[in-house]
C-alpha cells in the first residue's frame, strides 16, 4: 500500500521532471557546450577551449557591466527594503482607508515593467529638466539619462519604484504574523516605539526580510526590461547590466559563443550570492 | 490501479507537449501552395509589404506569400537561425550581418536569377565587396538603396538666403551663421546610439580610404592615423547642436526637426518618412555631408538599404525567384521609393523624389562610397563607442580603443582573410 502511493507520488512527478528538464536543464547544458565555441549563432563554428572564458576577465565591457549591474543590485536592495518596510509599518497600523491604500501601493506591480519605463523615460527626459529649470537648477535641468554617471540613477528609482509594491505586501503579511501579546508583554517591559520595532518586530520578521533580500538581490541582479525602455545600456555604455550585454551581444552582436560563458559565469555568481544570503540571513532568525 | 492511470495521464501530456512543440517547428497546412515567406528588416515599410503580399497571393494561384516586418528583425532572424528555423527569404541590409551569413553558408546562391542582370552593377560591386573573403557566386539581390548626408529646411534656408555648403570651411562658416542668427544648426538624437553613426558614416566616406577596414586588416594602416580627422570635425560639429543632444532619441530629433527647430539634421534619407509623418507639409532637400575642404574629394555616401537574400534552405528555388520577379516589378519599386525616399538598385525610369535632389548629381555621376560602419562588427558597437568619444572628446583614447578593440573583436575574420590570402597565393 505504501510502495503504491510511493509510485504514485513518482509518476506525478515526472511529467513535471521531463518538462523541466526538457525546458531548463538541456538549455542550460547545451549553453555550456556553446560556452565553448565561437558560435555566432548560425551557420557553422570552431571550438577554442577556454578563449571565451579568458577573454571575459580581459574583457573591460564585462567587467563595466559587472559592477554597473552590483552596484545598482546593492543600492536599490537597500532603498527598496528600507522604504518598503517604512511603508508596510504604515499600512499596517490603524489608520483610516487602510484597504484602499494597500491597493493604491501595489498598484506599480501589476504594470508591465517595459511601460512603467517608456513612462519614466518621458518624465526623465522633458518633465523633469524643465522643473529643474524652472526652479533654476543647473543639476536637474539636464535629463539625467543622459549623463553616464547619473543615468545608472533613473534606472535605480524605476526599478524601486515598481519593486516596492511587492516587497510591502511580504512584509505587511509578516507584520501580521507577529502576535499582538508580544507587544503587550514589551510594553510593560517599557518597549515602544524605536525600541519596540528594534528589539521585537524586526527580529519576528525576520525570516520575511531574508526572503526579500534573496529575491531583490536575485531580481536586481538579473535586470533587462528597465534598461531595454530607458538608457538601452547608454550613455557610452554606462548602464549595460550583465542580462543586458548578454541578450543584446549573444542575439544581435553574433558573440552567442563568448555570451554563453558570460551567462554561465552569471549563472555561478548568482547561485554563490542566494545561498550565501540564506545562510547568513538564517543564523539571524528568532522563533517563538 | 489508480498509480497506473495518473501515470498515463503523465506520459500522454508529455506526448502532448513534446507532439506540440513538434508540430510548432513543422510546416502548417497549405492547401496544396507553395508557401514562401519573407522577413524583412525595415518596420517602416510594413504597409508597402503588406499590399504587395495582398496584391501578390491575389494574383498568384500556386504561391502562397507571407511577408512579415517585425521590429528589430535582426534579432528576431538571429534568434531563429540559432534554431534552425530559416524563412524562404530574407530581406535584410547590406552590412556586416549580410558578410556573416554569406560566410555562414546560409545563403543560396542566385546567380541564375534573372533579374539580378537588371540591378546596377556598382551596388551589385558593393555585395561583392562584402564578403568576408571573396566567395564564388552572388548571394543577394539588391533592392534599394539611401543615402547619408544632411537634411535640410528648404523653406528656411531660403528665407535665409543661405547658400549649400560645398566643402568643410563653408559648411562651419553657415552654421556659425544659423547660430548667429538665433537658429539651431543642427538636432541630434544620440540617445539611440546607431545615430551617432550617421554623420561618422557621411564624413568618413571623404576623409578615409572607402576599403580602410579592409587595409587595416591586412595590417597596412591603422584607424589612429585613419579616423583622426574624421573625429576632429565630429567634435566640431557637436558646438552646433542642441544642447545635451544624448538625452534625445532618433524619435525626438526626427519630431523637433520637422517642427523647424533646427535647420539641419545629419542623418540618412531614410528619416525622411519618419519627419514627414510629423510635419507632412515639411519642406525637405538634403545635400552630401562637404566633410573635405576639397570639394572634388566628396562623395555621397550610399549603400543598400534593403536586398533580398534566398536562404540555402528554401525548398523551392522557383517559386522563390517569382516572388522575387514580382518584388522587382518597376512600378512596385517606384511605390517603394516614392514611401521611403530610397534610390532605386535596379536599372530604368524611376522617378526620384525632390528630397534627394541636393544628392542627384552625385547618384548620376556615381560618385557614391559605402557605410563605414557596414564593415565593422556589431558586436564591437562602434555606435556606443562613438557616443562615449562625443561625450568625453578624448580623440587619443577613442581611436586607441577603436584599434585595440578592432583587433579583438576580428581576430576570427582576421585569420579567415590571412589564411585565404595564403591558400590563394596572394
Amino acid at each position: 500500500m505504501k510502495n503504491e502511493r510511493k509510485r504514485t507520488f513518482l509518476l506525478i512527478t515526472i511529467p513535471i521532471l521531463a518538462l523541466f528538464v526538457c525546458f531548463n536543464t538541456i538549455p542550460l547544458i547545451r549553453g555550456v557546450i556553446y560556452s565553448f565555441t565561437n558560435f555566432k549563432g548560425f551557420g557553422s563554428y570552431d571550438w577554442v577551449g577556454f578563449r571565451n572564458y579568458i577573454d571575459l576577465f580581459s574583457d573591460g565591457r564585462v567587467g563595466k557591466s559587472y559592477l554597473f549591474t552590483f552596484k545598482l543590485a546593492v543600492v536599490t536592495t537597500v532603498v527598496v527594503n528600507v522604504l518598503s518596510l517604512v511603508l508596510a509599518l504604515a499600512l499596517n497600523s490603524k489608520i483610516r482607508a487602510k484597504s484602499f491604500f494597500r491597493g493604491a501601493y501595489f498598484l506599480p506591480n501589476i504594470l508591465g515593467a517595459l511601460v512603467v519605463g517608456y513612462i519614466f523615460n518621458y518624465f526623465f527626459t522633458y518633465i523633469l529638466p524643465a522643473f529643474g529649470a524652472m526652479i533654476g537648477s543647473d543639476a536637474m535641468s539636464s535629463s539625467i539619462l543622459s549623463n553616464p554617471d547619473s543615468a545608472w540613477i533613473g534606472i535605480m528609482v524605476v526599478c524601486s519604484w515598481q519593486a516596492i509594491a511587492m516587497n510591502t505586501i511580504i512584509y505587511i503579511s509578516g507584520l501580521q504574523t507577529v502576535p499582538e501579546d508580544v507587544y503587550e508583554a514589551g510594553g510593560l517591559d517599557g518597549a515602544t516605539g524605536w525600541k519596540q520595532f528594534r528589539y521585537l518586530t524586526f527580529p519576528l520578521i525576520i525570516p520575511f526580510f531574508s526572503i526579500n533580500m534573496v529575491l531583490c538581490v536575485k531580481n536586481f541582479l538579473m535586470v533587462f526590461d528597465q534598461i531595454m525602455a530607458l538608457t538601452k545600456g547608454g550613455p557610452a555604455q554606462s548602464t549595460e547590466s550583465i542580462s543586458y550585454l548578454i541578450y543584446n551581444n549573444g542575439m544581435s552582436g553574433g558573440q552567442f559563443g563568448f555570451q554563453s560563458a558570460n551567462a554561465v559565469i552569471f549563472f555561478l555568481v548568482i547561485v554563490t550570492v542566494s545561498v550565501a544570503q540564506m545562510k547568513f540571513t538564517g543564523k539571524k532568525e528568532e522563533q517563538l | 490501479m489508480k498509480g497506473n492511470a495518473i501515470g498515463h495521464i503523465g506520459i500522454s501530456l508529455c506526448c502532448l507537449a513534446a507532439a506540440a512543440g513538434i508540430q510548432g517547428c513543422g510546416a502548417s497546412g497549405n492547401n496544396g501552395k507553395t508557401e514562401i515567406e519573407i522577413v524583412q528588416y525595415k518596420p517602416e515599410a510594413a504597409g508597402y509589404f503588406e499590399m504587395l503580399e495582398q496584391e501578390f497571393n491575389a494574383t498568384h494561384d500556386n504561391i502562397q506569400l507571407k511577408v512579415s516586418s517585425p521590429n528589430d528583425a535582426m534579432t528576431i532572424l538571429k534568434t531563429r537561425f540559432i534554431r534552425e528555423d530559416y524563412p524562404d527569404i530574407i530581406g535584410i541590409g547590406g552590412d556586416i550581418n549580410y558578410s556573416y551569413f554569406v560566410d555562414a553558408e546560409i545563403l543560396a546562391d542566385v546567380s541564375d536569377y534573372a533579374g539580378l542582370q537588371q540591378i546596377k552593377q556598382a551596388y551589385r560591386d558593393i555585395d561583392e565587396a562584402l564578403e568576408l573573403v571573396p566567395t564564388e557566386g552572388e548571394y543577394a539581390v539588391p533592392y534599394v538603396a539611401n543615402a547619408a548626408g544632411v537634411l535640410y529646411n528648404k523653406d528656411m534656408f531660403a528665407e535665409h538666403g543661405w547658400e549649400i555648403p560645398q566643402n568643410w570651411s563653408e559648411f562651419t562658416a553657415l552654421c556659425g551663421e544659423i547660430q548667429s542668427e538665433g537658429i539651431l544648426p543642427f538636432y541630434f538624437g544620440f540617445k539611440d546610439t546607431w545615430t551617432c553613426l550617421a554623420p561618422w558614416n557621411a564624413m568618413a566616406v571623404s576623409l578615409a580610404p572607402a576599403d580602410v577596414t579592409k587595409q587595416v586588416n591586412r595590417g597596412e594602416t591603422t584607424f589612429a592615423k585613419e579616423y583622426r580627422e574624421v573625429s576632429e570635425k565630429y567634435l566640431d560639429l557637436l558646438q552646433y547642436a542642441v544642447d545635451d543632444p544624448f538625452a534625445y532619441g532618433y524619435n525626438d530629433a526626427c519630431t523637433a526637426f520637422a517642427r523647424g527647430e533646427a535647420a539641419m539634421y545629419p542623418i540618412g534619407s531614410y528619416a525622411i518618412p519618419q519627419i514627414l509623418s510629423v510635419n507632412p507639409d515639411l519642406n525637405i532637400d538634403s545635400f552630401v555631408m562637404p566633410a573635405n575642404d576639397d570639394a572634388a574629394k566628396n562623395t555621397l555616401n550610399s549603400g543598400i538599404d534593403l536586398q533580398f537574400c534566398v536562404m540555402a534552405d528554401c525548398e523551392n528555388k522557383e517559386a522563390a525567384y517569382e516572388v522575387l520577379d514580382f518584388l522587382y516589378e518597376e512600378e512596385n519599386i517606384q511605390q517603394y521609393i516614392d514611401a521611403q525616399i530610397a534610390i532605386p538598385c535596379k536599372e530604368g525610369d524611376f522617378v526620384l523624389s525632390p528630397m534627394l535632389d541636393g544628392m542627384t548629381g552625385h547618384i548620376a555621376e556615381g560618385r557614391m562610397t559605402d557605410y563605414q560602419d557596414h564593415y565593422y562588427p556589431s558586436e564591437m558597437a562602434v555606435d556606443a563607442q562613438i557616443q562615449t568619444f562625443l561625450l568625453q572628446k578624448d580623440v587619443d583614447a577613442f581611436l586607441q580603443k577603436f584599434d585595440t578593440d578592432w583587433l579583438r573583436y576580428n581576430r576570427d575574420i582576421i585569420r579567415l582573410v590571412q589564411e585565404y590570402e595564403r591558400t590563394h597565393g596572394n
